[in-house]
């Protein structure tokens, strides 16, 4: 079916008005009617906050204040796109340098530029088909049930359609998010035995890395970056990689032949920023803070670390004043953010004590402790980790050992959490030991975790139940506890029928895990099956 | 300042302006009212934008060969659906020249290389085409010994002899420029180092040849990929 798109509401974003004129007579010439234009970056969002547009046309290049990837960032993150709408990102440039850089936040589809009516025309007809035949699969994957997007993708792929390369490549991406990397394997596997491609050589050593087949994944990574120095993400995949093989210098050195490709990469710049940092280069963690401080400005992944690292590490390079006055900035841009408070306040710790204030440090710290439990029970475990740290830097070790033991079993089953917590711990020359700590705590939280699957198995429910239910209260923030224990309670009132009292019980669970972290390829199947249960008594 | 962001910006500007110039352009040649423009005067006006377009790719991507910065993005592409959409950028200045712009290959197949190149690739050879076509230009693609051939014909006087021989030697190409920095000279130069960038460990890699009289009567450039 063509022409579907005539009838949807569009919105033109450029700074130049020439450009907007002449893209709304394109669209009017394609019989478009409801076109919406925004001279700027804010103003798209103004216009995109009040309005779900189908189509968002968005130049690149936006002058000062925010580009175009912003937009689309800022968009997707506080949701103005529907899962059907489409942005298409307009560049001058040769768009391939994009295409890779904006992993995380890709658009629908690039348009360069100059372009006529007849490619957009040809370009939406393409969109809103591919849309339409994906609609089974985007509505699976709005609810997370990411098996059933699996299976309607096979259903796709077993017509073998023109767009076939694409569809096997959507799958690996939805194979890796479910956990399925076997699924994933066999796909990369297959790719690459017709041809090389660099997708699918990137998903061999990702399958590696996360099977924690560290060396492996090295060696593919560097392989990736030989065949092609462009490739910004096998970057990242190298310095995260060589990260958790304890190569801490060889990571920055990655990271920062990255971010010299691809300047532009926010996350990227607080990620070196942070290992610069660690591995005592203070001048580079400033350099790529002050970065990173600025891309963030205009942007809806602004968070106050960005301010706090920048504070710290111009506090290593003996810049105490200038340090103090960012930290000033971190609540003028944050107002009323108890998370901006307690980075705010551990950050003066830092430089106070680099003063040799003591005293000053510690009242900080007491703001710290104040602002951490105003983020409840949940508190993400990175504050946590900040707030270990700077205890270590004020010589506080018992409380930085108890901080660090409760985010070990917070996270006992997360690798890139733990790879940063050991991170964390170099940088602020702390003896503990932590591969130790972190091996001792994970036995344990496995050893109650299968203790509890064992007595499911046995039938005695309450034994399991109550626990599962002592160690979700002993670590809160614990994923997969929480999810056992939400899951023990399921199976008994499978069988022997539900109270509401249960029922909001293993609401509490499944809500603590949404939102620790709602992508959890294990959620769709507990939620489910939770819906299915009524309360009998 | 970097020289590759002051190219990058001017190219910036001068294809804001193309693009400005593409679609007044477009206006008057759709416009019944219009008094002061031929038509045909305008829709050449088009097709020499739309070259000038391709010319600024080219000279951004020559750069970047130069600096070893352009390095193959290689997916698997539907030969098809990427025909079509070559052809939808450059059906509108082939129509204003009286040009037939047609496609023919098998609907499955496929071939691996990196589609923005030789998109970029095409445009600029369906412009030369243009200039020596009579009535048609043909666009097709098929497997052969391993590699995917892509052909774009046309029915013309052909290429030189001094051409194809030339070209028939192996990377030849690359002595092109050297030899002569015509613009047709300079866009083969370049199609060749592009198709170069197509390699397959197992040590293929890509070309162009020349010939006359394929299918069509005229010249024929073939874009062979590993």
């Amino acid at each position: 079916m063509t022409d579907e798109f005539i009838n949807k509401k569009f919105l033109i974003v450029d700074d130049f008005s020439d450009m907007r004129s002449a893209i709304r007579s394109i669209l009017r010439s394609l019989e478009v009617t409801q076109i919406d234009q925004a001279r700027d970056g804010n103003d798209a969002i103004a216009q995109m906050t009040s309005k779900r547009y189908d189509v968002v046309l968005c130049d690149y290049n936006l002058g000062p204040g925010k580009d175009g990837q912003q937009v689309l960032e800022e968009a997707r993150h506080h949701l103005l796109l529907n899962i059907d709408s489409i942005f298409i990102m307009i560049t001058a440039e040769n768009t391939r340098d994009m295409v890779m850089s904006a992993v995380e936040y890709a658009p629908d589809s690039y348009l360069s530029k100059p372009f006529t009516k007849e490619i957009l025309k040809r370009r939406l007809d393409k969109l809103f088909e591919r849309k339409a035949d994906l609609k089974k699969v985007s509505k699976a994957m709005i609810v997370k049930d990411y098996n059933a997007a699996i299976t309607a993708l096979d259903a796709l792929i077993a017509t073998n359609p023109k767009n076939l390369p694409d569809l096997l490549k959507l799958k690996t991406e939805i194979c890796m998010t479910a956990n399925r990397y076997d699924d994933a394997m066999v796909i990369f596997e297959q790719v690459l035995s017709e041809h090389e491609v660099s997708w699918a050589r990137l998903g061999i050593g990702k399958v590696f890395y996360w099977k924690k087949k560290h060396q492996q994944a090295l060696e593919m990574f560097q392989q990736l970056i030989e065949l092609d120095p462009n490739l910004v993400t096998a970057y990242d995949w190298l310095a995260k990689t060589q990260a958790e093989l304890k190569q801490f210098d060889a990571a920055e050195q990655t990271l920062h032949a990255a971010v010299k490709i691809s300047p532009r990469g926010l996350k990227r710049q607080q990620q070196l920023g942070d290992l610069a940092l660690s591995n005592g280069h203070s001048e580079q963690a400033e350099t790529a803070f002050t970065r990173a401080v600025s891309l963030a400005r205009n942007s809806a992944l602004n968070h106050p670390s960005l301010l706090a690292g920048l504070a710290r590490s111009k506090s290593s390079n003996n810049k105490h004043i200038e340090a103090l006055k960012i930290i000033g900035e971190i609540t003028k841009a944050f107002p009323n953010q108890p998370e901006a408070l307690f980075y705010k306040a551990t950050a003066t710790a830092a430089i106070k004590q680099n003063q040799g204030d003591t005293e000053a440090a510690a009242a900080a710290m007491e703001s710290a402790e104040q602002a951490i439990s105003q983020c409840g029970e949940l508190a993400n475990s990175k504050l946590g980790l900040e707030m270990a740290k700077t205890y270590a830097q004020l010589g506080d070790h018992d409380k930085a050992t108890a901080l660090i033991q409760s985010a070990i079993a917070n996270n006992h089953d997360d690798e890139e959490f733990l790879m940063g917590l050991v991170q964390v711990c170099r940088e602020a020359g702390f003896e503990y030991d932590t591969e130790t700590a972190i091996r001792e705590i994970q036995q344990g939280v496995v050893k109650t975790n299968n203790t509890g699957v064992y007595l499911i198995k046995q039938g005695k429910f309450d034994d399991a139940i109550h626990l599962l239910h002592e160690a979700a209260e002993e670590m809160p923030g614990n994923k997969t506890i929480n999810l056992n224990a939400a899951k023990a309670m399921i199976i008994k009132m499978e069988k022997f029928g539900a109270s509401m009292d249960d029922i909001l019980k293993v609401r509490r669970y499944v809500e603590r895990v949404q939102t620790l972290a709602p992508q959890d390829w294990r959620l769709h199947e507990v939620i489910s099956r939770l819906k299915n249960i009524s309360p009998t008594a | 300042m970097d020289f590759s962001d002051v190219l990058a910006s001017s190219i910036h500007d001068i294809k804001n302006s193309l693009g400005l110039i593409l679609n007044a352009l477009n206006e008057l040649v759709n416009d019944s009212n219009n008094h002061i423009a031929n038509p045909r005067q305008a829709s050449l006006l088009q097709h020499e934008t739309q070259r000038a377009n391709s010319a600024l790719i080219q000279l951004l991507n020559l750069y970047k060969l130069g600096n070893a910065q352009l390095v193959a993005r290689i997916n698997e592409h539907n030969l098809d659906d990427f025909f079509e959409d070559v052809i939808a950028e450059n059906q509108a200045t082939c129509r204003a020249l009286n040009l037939e712009l047609t496609q023919t290959c098998d609907s499955h197949l496929t071939g691996y290389f990196d589609a923005d190149l030789i998109h970029g690739l095409l445009n600029s050879a369906i412009g030369n085409a243009g200039r020596y076509a009579n009535t048609k230009i043909l666009l097709s693609a098929a497997i052969e010994e391993r590699y995917c051939v892509i052909r774009l014909e046309d029915d013309g006087a052909g290429f030189p002899d001094a051409l194809t021989q030339c070209l028939s030697a192996e990377n030849a190409a690359h002595q092109l420029i050297a030899s002569d920095s015509s613009r047709t000279h300079l866009g083969l130069y370049f199609a060749s180092r592009i198709a170069a960038l197509h390699r397959t460990p197992d040590g293929r890699t890509g070309m162009i040849r020349l010939r006359n009289a394929y299918t069509l009567s005229g010249g024929c450039f073939e874009l062979w990929l590993p």
